[in-house]
């Protein structure tokens, strides 16, 4: 499955905005070797700080970005991307049908989805009986998890969750039910140790915390160091991730784009990917690629049985935003 | 005269055990960055064997090879341009009464002041809107204007620092070297400079810290492919600072240590030779 | 050299520089710092304050400034209260700073041997060569419940300490990263030191202690102030440690900024507002600061 890709003289370059985690040496090289096209890799820590940048005005030298799902939707109000031109790509027939077309991105006419993962509970195995099944766990168990827990250091994965577990949408607009959400969360307050987003691995396995709520990639990883801990996936439904490529509007070697989109679509370096973040892949011949243990993880590919009542994480009014931002200012300062 | 040596030797004791606690307190995290570095978890949560594995991960990892010398490019280019200009504007500052000076050194101040997400948004936003359409393209987004960027506060802190100092020095050694008959470039080269130097010095080592530390300017004012070490590496937390990371920071200190050991023993060697 | 003459007379030896030629001095001095600083730091100052007075600006929109909205939204209770946190980790972290640190300066600058002292100093403010980011995660490993400070305490025998994720652990973060500044500024200071004043002050009878507070810390104030603003102010802005070793609890109004420039709401008006205030209050803070320093040193 050998791109084709037109040699545009100095345009042999190609300029990407990404994680730093999805590049490596390897990759860079083996696509090189395969298109002859230089790689210029920036990272960015958090997609905030890409839009951020590329509303100020640095989008113009990359043709290839990395935003996650919620970012594209963002992305294409402002009019930042192009529409791919699927008669350039080839591969996407792998792309599993579930994310074959995103509710943020109908038809998925601006994104190519590269990996995807769950929200979930990682905790230890052996101290906590009955295990977890659901986010009302933390509230019942208070006590119990008191000083030792952690929550996600997100706005909307938190407000998402409690929402969820009052039974209402992750991406409600309602004012009085965010207002409860914000209510119930101020009564769980006193026993969380903290809102990280990272560093309750560690103190995870060192046994300083019981229970942290973290991302499926996360967990995999623990999981894999200390076979004690377990990660489940909320029974009434958590957020579904994803991280997607895409291509702006002004960029300025868009033949170049086409074929590293066509390069990160092959199975072996889409599993390559998978393996190296446990990341899930949602190419399926690359799932199919990868070893066993990764493959049938369900941590990593949850049953579809898991995933109905499960969203995505939409992107809301302005005036909705501004009030979850509120609500989560009093939540940390109080 | 027994007062003032056994005051001395008083004044000694305490803050010397001050300093040595103090000293323990700094290396205290490096000693257990280090030990984790030999870890073989990617985790800092327990022992689980020794290996050097992070270190060859490190030395072979290009990308944060390559952060690291854009991150010391930028830091040398910055800290070299502010010594010059915060010296001379600190000097400047001190030496004349003038209208609007009062601004001008409030706004010399205000580098330490601004949130750097502020000023790294707006440069930005200067830069894309103003400089380059202006410029005609000539200047572009890269390691370059980071290095400007980071040139502001550098100079601020330099001027800071070289400041206090000035305001107790003897003002009229200069006089004397102009009454003498130098000229004022060479009052200031052979007077006031070598009076600065531990000033200057004092101020390069915090904006070269600073400098290599800062994230948020470089990540938005960065283009063409520049990618500083903190970039690099709060890019990573999402999937995990690694210990290879720890090795980075091990082999720094060791460097950077190693080099100034070097550099301050030929200062010292070249004075005796000269005081001989 | 002229014995029982007339002083030599300036005008003498040196040529008189023509007018222009006088300008060219302080130019030369303040100029090329000038420039760089108004293209660089002024010009985006003055666009911050245009976007504070934009409310609801979305990034990309035309400015049109049109009124205080944004400043009247900060003074609410829950903002005041975040800006208060703040004021309260600088403030804590300059008091530490400031009593540790100037035995450390005082010692390098003025008891340790002078082949010794610049290799010390250098030697105090290696640690900062690892990233920011680095230390707070090690100051995790070590403050937490079974870190490294507990697993040496309680060998000893004496009680494990519940630090971590409590405001104890964010000032301890926040002074490591900031004391060798300290220490710098206060070493500028303290090495310019007349130690025949504390000698003189000794044989006139003063006890070390009276020594220290009447001669050291008057001929070191301009470093104290200059160290204690610096500390602050950068402590004002650390976002990092409060978050990571703070606990629940610990939103700062750095990272409130943070948050409007980079979060959801991406409300740069009301960023932008804050960041203006911020500026405001130390800015002021400064002005009185240099005003008394001024007062001070003209009338030493």
């Amino acid at each position: 499955m050998r791109p084709t890709v037109k040699k545009t003289g100095a345009k042999d370059e190609l300029y990407i905005y990404t994680w730093s985690s999805y590049i490596d040496d390897s990759l860079l090289q083996t696509f090189t070797a395969q298109t002859g096209i230089r790689v210029i890799a920036t990272t960015f820590d958090s997609n905030e700080t890409m839009l951020a940048t590329i509303r100020a005005g640095k989008g113009a030298e990359y043709s290839i970005i990395y935003p996650s799902d919620y970012a594209v939707a963002k992305m294409i109000d402002l009019k930042l991307l192009q529409e791919l031109d699927y008669t350039k790509i080839s591969g996407q027939e792998n792309i599993l049908v579930k994310f074959q077309n995103s509710v943020h991105d109908p038809g998925n006419r601006y994104h190519i989805p590269v990996s995807w993962g769950t929200t979930g509970l990682i905790y230890n195995s052996e101290k906590l009986n009955p295990p977890p099944q659901d986010w009302n766990y933390l509230w019942l168990n208070q006590s119990q998890l008191s000083r030792r827990m952690t929550l996600l250091n997100d706005t909307r994965e938190v407000m998402g969750a409690t929402l969820r577990a009052l039974g209402y949408s992750y991406n409600s607009t309602d004012p009085q039910e965010i207002k409860q959400a914000y209510e119930k969360l101020v009564k769980l307050k006193p026993a969380i140790t903290n809102f990280t987003s990272d560093a309750w691995r560690d103190q995870l396995l060192a046994g300083d915390l019981l229970l942290a709520m973290g991302y499926s990639s996360d967990a995999v990883a623990v999981i894999q160091q200390d076979a004690r801990f377990k990660y489940v996936i909320p029974s009434s439904g958590t957020s579904l991730w994803s991280d997607t490529m895409v291509i702006p509007r002004t960029a300025p070697n868009p033949d170049a784009a086409y074929a590293w989109i066509n390069f990160m679509l092959q199975p072996s370096v889409a599993a390559q990917v998978a393996q190296r973040l446990f990341f899930a892949t949602p190419n399926q011949a690359a799932h199919d690629q990868l070893p066993a243990p990764l493959r049938d993880n369900e941590a990593l590919f949850p049953p579809e049985t898991l995933l109905t009542k499960s969203e995505g994480i939409a992107p809301v009014t302005q005036e909705i935003a501004e009030l979850y931002e509120k609500y989560w200012t009093q939540l940390t300062s109080s | 005269m027994p007062l003032p040596s056994s005051q001395l030797k008083f004044s000694i004791s305490w803050q010397a055990i001050v300093s040595v606690l103090m000293f323990g307190f700094m290396y205290l995290p490096i000693l257990v960055l280090t030990i984790y570095s030999f870890n073989q978890s990617p985790y800092s949560a327990g022992w689980t064997g020794f290996t050097l594995n992070w270190y060859w991960k490190f030395f072979s990892d290009t990308k944060i090879l390559s952060a690291l010398r854009d991150s010391l490019a930028v830091a040398i280019c910055a800290v070299g341009i502010a010594a010059i200009l915060g010296t001379l504007m600190a000097v400047g500052l001190s030496r004349y009464r003038f209208p609007g000076k009062g601004l001008y050194q409030g706004i010399s101040y205000l580098p330490l002041i601004i949130p750097d997400i502020a000023i790294a948004v707006a440069t930005l936003v200067f830069l894309a809107a103003v400089a380059i359409p202006f410029s005609g393209g000539l200047i572009q987004l890269s390691l370059g204007t980071i290095v400007a960027a980071h040139v502001v506060f550098c100079l601020a802190y330099v001027a800071l620092v070289v400041s206090t100092r000035l305001t107790n020095l003897n003002p009229h050694l200069e006089e004397a070297a102009l009454d003498l008959g130098a000229t004022p470039m060479q009052a200031f080269i052979q007077v006031l400079l070598p009076e600065l130097m531990p000033a200057i010095i004092s101020g390069c080592l915090l904006a070269f810290v600073l400098s290599m530390d800062d994230f948020l300017i470089a990540s938005f004012t960065a283009g063409g492919g520049a990618n500083t070490l903190p970039m690099e590496i709060f890019s990573r937390i999402r999937t995990g600072v690694k210990p290879d990371i720890n090795a980075l920071s091990v082999v720094l200190i060791l460097g950077s240590g190693f080099a100034f050991f070097v550099a301050e023993y030929i200062r010292y060697r070249s004075e005796q030779k000269r005081l001989k | 050299m002229s014995q029982a003459s007339p002083p030599i007379s300036r005008e003498a030896p040196r040529k008189q520089p023509a007018a222009l030629a006088r300008l060219l001095e302080p130019l030369a001095l303040l100029g090329p710092a000038g420039i760089w600083l108004a293209l660089l730091l002024v010009i985006p100052t003055l666009l911050i304050f245009q976007l504070s007075l934009v409310p609801g600006i979305r990034p990309g929109d035309v400015v049109n400034p049109s009124g205080l909205d944004n400043y009247v939204q900060i003074f609410q209770p829950l903002y005041l209260q975040v800006l208060g946190r703040s004021l309260f980790f600088a403030a804590g972290t300059t008091l530490i700073c400031l009593v540790l640190g100037f035995p450390v300066a005082y010692w390098i600058a003025l008891l340790v041997p002078k082949r010794w002292r610049n290799l010390t100093l250098i030697g105090f403010v290696l640690p900062l060569w690892t990233s920011s980011l680095l230390r707070s995660y090690a100051w995790i490993t070590i403050l937490r419940p079974t870190g490294v400070l507990n697993t040496v305490l309680t060998s000893f025998g004496l009680p494990a300490l519940d630090i971590l994720n409590r405001d104890a652990a964010v000032l301890v973060g926040m002074s490591y990263s900031l004391l060798p500044y300290m220490v710098l500024i206060l070493y500028a200071s303290l090495e310019k030191l007349d130690t025949r004043l504390l000698e003189a002050a000794a044989d006139l009878g003063a006890t070390p202690k009276q020594a220290f507070w009447q001669v050291t810390v008057p001929q070191t104030l301009p470093g104290i102030a200059a160290g204690c603003l610096l500390v602050f102010i950068t402590g004002l802005g650390d976002f990092v440690d409060p978050e990571l070793l703070g606990g629940a609890s610990s939103m700062t109004a750095a990272r409130l900024i943070y948050n409007q420039f980079l979060g959801a709401t991406q409300n740069w008006g009301f960023g932008s507002a804050l960041s203006m205030l911020l500026i405001l209050t130390v800015s002021i803070a400064i002005a009185l600061l240099l005003k008394y320093g001024d007062r001070n040193a003209s009338g030493v």
